[in-house]
């Protein structure tokens, strides 16, 4: 049974420990990233943007019997407005968040079959779509606005490795 | 320069030589649904005889039967004739197809054959690139335009020419169309109407007097509204500068699906909605952004989406007035606006 005495010691060494790390200030419970594993995160990422875009624009055949992709009223992911998930939508009755609203889209307009919401591909599409709307303000709830994305100066709007055809040409 | 002709390019109507007539003609013009008529009835200082004409713009046909855009194209048809009163003519601002397929122009032009006035039209991106404009030139004719009709002189022009991305790449024409279907496609770069229609242009206005009413019809933008997306004209300020010598020009296009208007110098602009679905404003700042219409509610399947009429007056004053199939214009629009 731990004593008094033993629970201040335990104590005084918790606080200790604290103002070590807090004077230090470099103290972590582990080492930061290298620059190797950032890289490595930053090209995960990348590939599931570059997935997520491919998607978009129609890649994957049963998430439209119509024809109609995501990139046909949503350009560049364009009044997709990620950063305002979760909110009410009016067709739910209930606040939803973006992945509902990506297969809402998949099911109506495109009138295809729903991703699985905890899927790669769907991953892909939110990481599309927040990309392109990266340092926007986040605002969940904003229901009634169309938001835009960022401006996309050229290439697919994430460092995708140019085709060497036309415009796309750099990094 | 061409007479107006019909869809079918079996009718002539000459157009041109009613041109200037002052010719008394009573039109009750319904305004806002109908709901205020005004009477003119007399020719303007310039020659122009009052008279409206409607644009329909990007139907985006798909070769599948029974696509719902079929319906929205043939429910924009519908809604141009049963305007009272009926527009002289129908310019359609590009887009028929989707794929560029021969298909989707025939059931464009097929559908299009419904309307009770005669049709003229531009291409679009989306009509051309499978075949380089063979089966829409078929359908339609030449794809670069004049006409006078009751003082006013109409130009068309195909707006949507790019540099040859393709033949160096050694793609399909399917690929080709491919990379011109996706708006923000990083490939083909700005396209425009190119030194052959230029030197046809300038060509075209050397005779007119500069207080000739002109009216320009292009699928894009005459100016640099947003050119990732291809919401621009790559030599629209050549274009502008040989128009520039007239008091005043209206350009129509289509291909942003939206309401918008600008001005520059001489030229006022004006967007038409298309009859598939509706493109976001894109993040730019616009100088006039009371035309924007509300966001479409994706839940109400045409919202966003309609047709349009302009009436112009004897002075070359033009009413335009959107209509769109649901109730997506703000209170500032629903009257319509001048320029």
């Amino acid at each position: 049974m731990m004593t008094n005495q033993m629970l201040k010691i335990e104590r005084i060494l918790a606080v200790s420990a604290a103002a070590a790390v807090f004077a230090a200030g470099t103290s972590w419970a582990r080492a930061p990233f290298t620059d190797e594993e950032l890289a490595e995160q930053k090209a995960a990422l990348v590939e599931s943007i570059a997935l997520g875009y491919d998607l978009w624009h129609g890649s994957r055949a049963d998430m439209t019997t119509n024809g109609l992709a995501c990139g046909n009223c949503h350009p560049d992911t364009a009044a997709s407005n990620p950063q305002t998930f979760p909110k009410y939508m009016t067709m739910y009755g209930k606040v939803i968040p973006f992945r509902e609203m990506v297969n809402w889209c998949i099911e109506n307009p495109q009138a295809g079959a729903r991703l699985d919401v905890n899927g790669d591909d769907m991953t892909a599409m939110e990481a599309y779509a927040f990309y392109l709307h990266r340092g926007k303000e986040i605002t969940p709830g904003l229901a009634s606005e169309q938001t835009t994305p960022i401006v996309v100066e050229y290439g697919a709007g994430y460092a995708r490795t140019p085709t060497g055809v036309g415009v796309d040409t750099k990094p | 320069m061409s007479d107006i002709v019909d869809h079918s390019r079996r009718q002539f109507l000459s157009f041109a030589g009613k041109a200037g007539l002052t010719t008394l003609v009573a039109q009750a013009v319904g305004i806002n649904l109908g709901v205020v008529d005004i009477v003119r009835a007399q020719t303007g200082k310039r020659g122009v005889e009052p008279f409206r004409f409607a644009i329909i713009s990007d139907a985006h046909l798909y070769s599948m039967p029974d696509h719902k855009f079929d319906q929205q194209l043939a429910d924009a048809v519908a809604q141009v004739n049963a305007m009272t009163p009926l527009p002289d003519f129908v310019l359609f601002g590009g887009d028929v197809a989707q794929n560029g397929t021969e298909d989707q122009l025939v059931k464009g032009n097929k559908i299009l054959a419904g309307l009770k006035m005669p049709l003229k039209l531009i291409p679009g991106e989306h009509d051309w690139y499978l075949d380089m404009g063979d089966a829409w030139r078929g359908l339609f004719g030449d794809e670069t335009w004049s006409f006078n009709h009751k003082g006013v002189h109409f130009i068309g022009l195909n707006s949507i020419l790019v540099r040859d991305f393709w033949t160096e790449a050694g793609m399909t024409p399917l690929e080709r169309m491919t990379v011109m279907e996706m708006l923000e496609s990083p490939i083909p770069g700005p396209w425009g109407v190119h030194e052959k229609q230029l030197e046809w242009l300038a060509n075209d206005v050397k005779d007119l007097a500069p207080d000739t009413p002109v009216v320009i019809f292009t699928h894009s933008p005459l100016w640099d509204y947003y050119p990732r997306w291809n919401f621009q004209t790559s030599d629209a300020p050549e274009i502008r500068e040989i128009l520039s010598k007239f008091d005043n020009v209206m350009s129509y296009h289509g291909h942003v699906h939206q309401t918008l208007y600008n001005r520059i110098g001489n030229m006022s602009s004006v967007a038409a909605l298309g009859t598939a679905w509706p493109w976001p404003y894109p993040p730019v700042e616009l100088a006039f952004p009371e035309t924007r219409m509300n966001r479409a509610d994706p839940s109400i399947a045409t919202d966003g989406m309609g047709t349009q009429v302009i009436d112009l007056s004897g002075s070359f004053e033009g009413l335009v007035q959107y209509k769109p199939f649901e109730d997506s214009l703000t209170p500032f629009m629903r009257d319509g606006f001048k320029v």
